[in-house]
């Protein structure tokens, strides 16, 4: 692993020799508060301090509208829409949203691998970030610290008011070919970056939390604060669920088949015709959704499926905390355990 | 977890792309279900497990998942048989022989019928859980050597209701087939039980050791069949159970069929009464 210094000016023209290899997206500022990933058009607009972008990175991989084919209803048959292998880096990538990547990896390619995930992830490349954990982040309570440089391909880590920049691959190597000016550096640990929102456990104790967890008061209260809206799962980064819909056009000679995000929070989602619905209660969908991340596919995969980015607190607009309602389990489980060892 | 790297290009699939057949068959059944033959292209066989579903796709208005209701030992065709009772359906009821029709599958688990082999095999169908059923009925009657006894247990709401009834005839007929047939509310014709499925379980003699009961039928259903057999001692393991979710993608992709922690479309829709016994949300 090569560690070289870069300093803050030299940024734009990185960005700039990284468009050499493909589109080049990165976070940008959206209103006076938000960020968003998307594609550079000037390196000088490209966000390298931000908190967290409204929408993951997901997006890129699996757009929240994507046409699966169109269709003829004169004719009969249809065209498939097949996404083409293109080259694309990701630019000023925090760890937590590579490691949700590496997640949407395992469900979207392990098992039936889905070509058209696989073709927009193929020859992407990322450049990772350092960032100042604020308020919400609590990644490390997940096992992903700042400096988490798996999955990356580069790596700038600030030091001070400058970067080092990590080369972690061969395809980082690649893409850092004809980019001169650059000095080799000593790696430097850089301290002070704590996380102010915590899992009072070790996450690697939360599946016993869970195992116990499931008839707990939390999802009650949790439910009753619960709007249904959706919007946890639209900006988790490890949400992939999707609907699929037909559209006509108004001349109903043809129309297109289209997948959209969809989220098991909505009241109709484990809905099926007739009317029998398998998750009605508020209740069965606050639950659904935390077993999802720290239980069901942690099982089997061992790893919590949170990335402890934050947003599903950050823009509730009930104000549920993930790690609130975590803590507040962990709580009720010691309670319990006090409980029981009092009766021994 | 898997790496991409692990993925190969050749293993990337395009998952959600119909297979264009024809209706070569279509009958309304009763007021509310069509039967209907379904022909692939080429006359392929659709290849599938008895118990498998397909999804059903008609362009404009979308997919729903259906189960098979046809043995694998139907060649060339397979056979659905679907109540109008979603969008999708409501269209579908408007179909005809020669329309198209788009199928996507067979998908998810069907019967382990390798397990079944030598064993006497009950059939436990509330209303339109006979659909699923026939692909097991009619699979135990291709092999028919294969197998113990063949015990049909099937109740609907009332006699107008009832599905398949020449193939009823015939197992009413057959010597190597026990059909006993059960209504929740006769009509002035109706000569038979009435009551629910339910009760014609305590009446049976079952060999237990060696009798594998599949139960489908509405939701409500199963809790009471299976306490009935549990009530005769019939092991769990030797319970299975076909579950309805809305299996929206088929390929464990779309999220709509969890059952807590598993997807009813990739480890079901079948499934052994002791694996979703502990699952919350299974019945």
């Amino acid at each position: 692993m090569e560690c070289f210094s870069l300093q803050r000016t030299q940024v734009p023209a990185l960005i700039d020799h990284l468009r050499g290899y493909g589109e080049v997206i990165a976070p940008h500022r959206k209103g006076d508060v938000s960020y968003t990933f998307k594609s550079v058009q000037d390196s000088e607009d490209v966000v390298l301090d931000y908190n967290r972008t409204l929408l993951p990175l997901k997006k890129m991989f699996l757009p929240p509208v994507e046409k699966l084919m169109d269709f003829s209803l004169k004719k009969g048959g249809f065209t498939a829409n097949k996404v083409k292998i293109e080259p694309r880096v990701f630019f000023a990538v925090h760890s937590y949203e590579m490691q949700s990547i590496l997640r949407l990896d395992h469900n979207m390619l392990d098992g039936n691998a889905e070509s058209n995930y696989f073709n927009r992830r193929k020859m992407s490349r990322f450049v990772g970030i350092s960032f100042e954990p604020d308020e919400f982040h609590f990644s490390e309570s997940v096992g992903i610290a700042v400096e988490e440089m798996e999955g990356f391909d580069l790596f700038l880590n600030k030091v001070y008011d400058d970067y080092q920049l990590y080369v972690l691959t061969d395809e980082g190597q690649e893409l850092l070919k004809g980019f001169g000016g650059l000095a080799k550096a000593k790696p430097e640990i850089v301290e002070g970056r704590t996380f102010k929102k915590r899992i009072r456990y070790h996450y690697n104790r939360l599946p016993r939390v869970f195992q116990y967890g499931y008839q707990s008061k939390v999802w009650q209260d949790v439910a009753d604060r619960c709007v249904s809206c959706g919007s946890c799962t639209l900006t988790c980064p490890t949400c992939f669920c999707f609907d699929v819909n037909d559209h006509v056009t108004v001349t109903a000679e043809d129309g297109m088949r289209q997948r959209t995000w969809d989220s098991c929070m909505l009241t109709t989602f484990a809905e099926v015709a007739g009317g029998e619905n398998f998750r009605e209660k508020t209740v069965n969908r606050t639950r659904h959704r935390l077993y999802r991340k720290f239980k069901y596919i942690t099982d089997e995969e061992g790893l919590p499926w949170c990335v402890g980015c934050g947003r599903c607190t950050a823009f509730c607009p009930a104000g549920i905390s993930m790690v609130d309602t975590i803590n507040d389990m962990i709580q009720e489980d010691e309670k319990a355990q006090y409980h029981k060892s009092a009766k021994v | 977890m898997k790496r991409l790297e692990d993925v190969a290009v050749h293993d990337a699939q395009d998952l959600y792309y119909p297979t264009m057949c024809t209706v070569s068959q279509a009958k309304q059944v009763t007021a509310l279900e069509k039967f209907y033959e379904i022909k692939m292209p080429d006359g392929q066989d659709l290849g599938h497990e008895p118990g498998q579903f397909v999804e059903v796709s008609v362009f404009g208005v979308g997919e729903a998942p259906i189960s098979i209701a046809s043995s694998p030992g139907k060649k060339g065709s397979f056979d659905l048989c679907i109540r109008q009772v979603g969008m999708l359906t409501n269209v579908l009821k408007n179909f005809e022989v020669g329309d198209a029709i788009g199928i996507r599958g067979p998908f998810g688990k069907g019967y382990p019928v390798e397990k079944f082999l030598g064993k006497d095999i009950l059939i436990i169908a509330g209303g339109i859980g006979l659909v699923p059923l026939r692909s097991l009925i009619n699979y135990v009657l291709d092999n028919r050597s294969l197998f113990g006894r063949l015990i049909i247990l099937y109740g609907a709401k009332n006699p107008k209701e009832l599905l398949f009834e020449d193939e009823i005839a015939d197992w009413k007929a057959r010597d190597d087939v026990e059909f006993h047939i059960t209504v929740d509310n006769g009509d002035e014709t109706w000569t038979g039980n009435t009551g629910v499925i339910t009760t014609l379980i305590p009446g049976l003699k079952l060999d237990l050791d060696n009798t594998i009961a599949a139960i489908t039928g509405p939701p409500v259903m199963y809790k009471f069949v299976i306490m009935s057999l549990s009530s005769k001692k019939l092991p769990d393991d030797q319970i299975y159970v076909s579950l309805e979710r809305r299996m929206k993608c088929g390929v464990g992709k779309c999220g709509h069929c969890q059952i807590n922690g598993v997807y009813c479309c990739q480890e079901g829709p079948v499934f052994n009464y002791t694996d979703i016994k502990p699952m919350e949300e299974a019945l």
